[in-house]
């Protein structure tokens, strides 16, 4: 019975990271309707570059290189709008270009190493469950941050506008809405919250070049799984994600555990009706 | 049964907008109906209902008595039934020749395997398709611009295109969504000439049309929409001229049709 | 201008052109061994180019599982011939038939949803079947991998192997073009471009979508194949994600919706690999030349040349006025 309330507490704290990268998916996928496949790749560059400066400074190093890539990649967005292209693949697929450039960079200048730090030696126990510090002050600020990104998204203007942006590109331009603006605001936004997540997990499980595509796909699957209109389904997403790799872990094997975030991606695609193309609606 | 294609107590509801409430529309074939009303009165969505993209709440749909109802767009195709969209969308590297063959789809025999071995037999049906498109390219005017890519062509032309790649298909029923939109009067009466001349080979068409003037002169029986009914069916003279399609749909123009109906 | 075969070749000029060039170039390759082997590893990527091809710039679903096709292909080959003793030429028809069946069977789920959705199923679906890999020790050997796979019958040389795969790509263009020259490779453009039009032609979309995705896995397989038998050696690392990435920006980079396109961007890519300084930076230049192929010619550098001749062609033509309506994407040259 402890094992398993240990695995879930545990799987939770871990899926925290997943819930923080859905928010970027969420928000993308509503806002400019297609994915950023480098939002796996910020995560690495802060946590690299946090690695490499250190201290608080590296933090704010970190998040900086985080954002200055996602504002490349806001920039080559604008680019391709302003050459005429409305296909959403076309700016995915770009996104996957700085995904895997970003990654070789890593690779070149760092080496194959693991980044990882350790803030605290010593795990908590509470109830005999043994946590790690770290994880839980993840899920604390994670669950702090996606509260208010809730609340930021439902009650304020700024809100407004996005969900408007969202449900109608061409009407909310018609009623003077920056959509662009708050498109570009979107990719930095994928900036700020994957390097931030990037930090969380230097000082959590760590990671190496290999990491961000499946950074990438894990905040998509946990995006997806509640449904991708809010953060706050994201959130769960996130937890339900982490929780079922932590039971996979503990009861099947490591390569179960591996699979838990694809595997969610391929179920949820294939069972629900999720980005069904408008065809049931004919069209004009 | 009734030869035609019918269309009977059509409803379409999206959430809460009920789009179509009950609508009746019958196309003989030979016949030319029009189908008039103003911006989102139905008409596309009945379009959209006929070939099946949106399915109603109630009414049938039957093609020769044979009814079609609730089938789905590629299904329907095989009833003879085809359509333009409003809007083309259309690859800007196909030429106009495979374009037209496009229609073709739905009575094309060689396999899926067959036509990637090339096997003799897709061979010489790829031939036979290329020889039967000829003669719809000839009718619709569009022989001299075969090999043209269709993204630089004009609007109109575009929309011939589409006529034809509908007539390819075999299709006794063609519905046409505003063909004549965005086309300078020249065009817009050579295109009434091809619709006429389809017809004339025993195609049924329903045709969206805004202009008075060209419905008045193509149609052989109008309907008129307003808010998802039937406001009015009959002679185009007879719905053109009648009251409520006059303040309904005219509005603006509805003085220019007075005033010329006075001269 | 006559020429033998021209009954059959002629209307398929792209595999005149590759079958000349084959032709033409093969025999200078092969009087170097350091070229001959970097030929049939071309080869190699040339195949998982067109299966690219096949699948993203035909069908428009953008694959990145092509690498876990070519290793489903390459590890039946090495199982069958090693495990089973079956003969290497019988196991080319499994090596392109379990992919294949795979790939429509998760296509038809998911062909449904929108074309970035559908992109997202085909990277999960190449990570899981890695990780199965992997981790089925009793089966594909695990991370040591499968060693000792015979070579393809009296084919045992470098040069034999070069031949093969070169030849196995005139055919798959041969065979690719009969495809597109047809109703279904019309209609597979049609559904890229616009698939309510698609089913208004009569095309059943997610079957004609999942079939493009078949006939592309069994290119893919195919490919892993002739890697399998010529490294003799197998391990998860030979053909993954990685594999997938380059294969599919090779194919973007020389153009996907031309039929030579990603043979034409393999060639260059090799080139550009070869310039490299250092074979960390491989991934940035790859991803820096996918991205700056995006912003200046979309459609690769064959719908660049194509825009060119059309340009020289025909001076007065202007490019199409009405953009919005127009695909992003080229359909056949
Ligand atoms: N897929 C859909 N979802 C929700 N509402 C729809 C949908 N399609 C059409 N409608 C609504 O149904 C009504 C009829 O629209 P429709 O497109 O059929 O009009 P129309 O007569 O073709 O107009 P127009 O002349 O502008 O083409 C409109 O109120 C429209 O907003
Ligand atoms: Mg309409």
């Amino acid at each position: 019975m402890l094992a398993i309330a240990e695995y879930v507490v545990r799987g939770a704290l871990s899926g925290a990271i997943y819930a923080l990268l859905a928010v970027p998916m969420s928000l993308m996928f509503v806002t400019v309707r297609t994915i950023d496949f480098a939002v796996g790749a910020y995560a690495l560059i802060a946590a690299a570059v946090c690695w490499s400066v250190g201290g608080a400074l590296g933090l704010a190093a970190g998040l900086g290189a985080a954002m200055a890539c996602a504002a490349f990649m806001a920039i080559i967005f604008l680019a391709l709008k302003r050459l005429g292209c409305e296909d959403h693949i076309i700016y995915a697929l770009a996104s996957f270009g700085l995904a895997t450039a970003l990654a070789s960079l890593v690779l070149w200048w760092w080496g194959t190493q693991a980044f990882v730090r350790d803030a605290f030696s010593d795990p908590w126990s509470v109830g005999g469950i043994r946590l790690a510090p770290q994880g839980v002050i993840n899920f604390a600020l994670i669950l702090l941050l996606v509260g208010a990104l809730h609340l930021l998204i439902q009650h304020t203007s700024l809100g407004r506008m996005m969900r408007a942006a969202a449900a109608n590109q061409t009407g909310a331009a018609l009623a003077s809405i920056p959509v662009q603006g708050i498109q570009v605001g979107t990719y930095l936004a994928g900036g700020l919250l994957g390097g931030l997540a990037g930090l969380l997990v230097l000082y959590s499980a760590g990671l190496d070049f290999t990491a961000p595509l499946g950074l990438t796909l894990s905040g998509f699957g946990a995006a997806i799984i509640f449904g991708i209109g809010s953060p706050l389904r994201g959130f769960f997403g996130g937890l339900a994600m982490g929780i079922a790799q932590a039971l996979a872990a503990g009861y099947a094997s490591a390569m179960v555990a591996g699979m838990v975030p694809f595997l969610f991606v391929l179920l949820v695609l294939t069972t629900s009706r999720f980005g069904e193309e408008a065809l049931a609606g004919g069209r004009p | 049964m009734s030869r035609g294609l019918t269309a009977t107590g059509i409803e379409v509801a999206f959430g809460g907008v009920h789009a179509l409430r009950g609508v009746d529309v019958a196309v003989e074939p030979g016949k030319v109906a029009g189908l008039i009303g103003r911006n989102g009165s139905g008409k596309t969505t009945l379009f959209n209902c006929i070939t099946g993209f949106v399915r109603p709440t109630a009414g049938r749909t039957t093609v020769d008595g044979v009814d079609v109802t609730s089938l789905p767009p590629d299904r329907v195709v095989k009833h003879g039934i085809a359509r333009t969209f409003q809007t083309p969308r259309v690859d800007p590297r196909a030429t106009v020749l495979s374009a037209v063959l496009c229609g073709f789809y739905s009575r094309v025999g060689a396999s899926f395997v067959g036509s990637l071995l090339g096997v003799p037999g897709a061979w010489r049906e790829e031939q036979r398709l290329h020889r039967r498109a000829e003669p719809i390219l000839e009718r619709l005017g569009l022989a001299e611009l075969r090999g043209r890519e269709v993204g630089q062509l004009s609007m109109g032309l575009i929309r011939l295109v589409e006529v034809a790649r509908c007539l390819a298909s075999g299709a006794r029923f063609v519905l046409l969504d505003e063909p004549a939109a965005g086309l300078t009067a020249a065009e817009q009466e050579r295109l009434a000439e091809q619709v006429r001349a389809v017809a004339a080979s025993g195609v049924g068409v329903l045709i969206v049309e805004h202009n008075i003037g060209l419905v008045r002169s193509l149609c052989d029986t109008a309907t008129a929409l307003e808010t998802g009914r039937v406001l009015c069916a009959g002679t185009p003279e007879a719905v053109v001229r009648d009251e409520r399609v006059m303040r309904s749909y005219l509005g603006a123009i509805g003085d220019l049709a007075a005033t010329e109906a006075a001269a | 201008m006559s020429f033998p075969g021209q009954r059959y070749l002629g209307p398929r000029p792209n595999t005149l052109i590759i079958a000349v060039c084959v032709l033409v170039a093969l025999p200078v390759v092969l009087t170097r061994p350091v070229w001959t082997d970097s030929a049939v590893v071309l080869g190699v990527y040339a195949l998982l180019g067109l299966s690219v091809g096949i699948s993203y710039g035909q069908a428009g679903i953008l694959t990145m599982s092509q690498g876990a096709f070519a290793a489903i292909g390459g590890y039946a080959a090495a199982i069958l011939t090693t495990r089973f003793g079956w003969p290497p030429y019988a196991d080319l028809l499994v090596a392109m038939a379990l992919p294949a069946a795979l790939a429509y069977g998760v296509a038809r789920l998911v062909t449904r949803l929108s074309p970035l959705a559908t992109a997202l199923a085909t990277l999960a679906l190449g990570s899981v079947i890695e990780i199965l890999i992997r981790n089925a020790d009793a089966l594909t050997g695990g991370y040591i991998g499968l060693a000792g796979i015979p070579s393809v019958g009296a084919i045992n040389t470098p040069a034999g192997y070069a031949c093969l795969a070169w030849g196995m790509i005139v055919v798959t263009v041969f065979l690719y073009e009969n495809l597109m020259c047809s109703a279904y490779g019309r209609a597979l453009n049609v559904l890229r471009v616009d698939q309510a039009r698609a089913r208004a032609d009569g095309i059943d979309v997610p079957a004609l979508m999942s079939a493009g995705f078949a006939v592309s896995a069994a290119v893919a397989g195919a490919a892993g194949w002739l890697y399998a038998h010529y490294i003799s050696f197998l391990s998860p690392e030979s053909l993954d994600t990685h594999i997938s990435i380059s294969a599919l920006l090779m194919a973007v980079i020389g153009g996907a919706g031309y039929i030579l396109g990603p043979i034409v961007g393999t060639l260059l890519f090799d080139g550009l690999t070869r310039l490299m300084p250092a074979a960390e930076l491989q991934g940035f230049f790859y991803g820096a030349a996918l991205i700056i192929i995006l912003l200046a010619a979309r459609t690769g550098i064959l719908g660049l040349l194509a825009g060119l001749a059309r340009r020289l062609r025909r001076p007065d033509a202007t490019p199409a006025p009405r953009a919005a309506n127009l695909s992003p994407q080229e359909s056949l040259p």
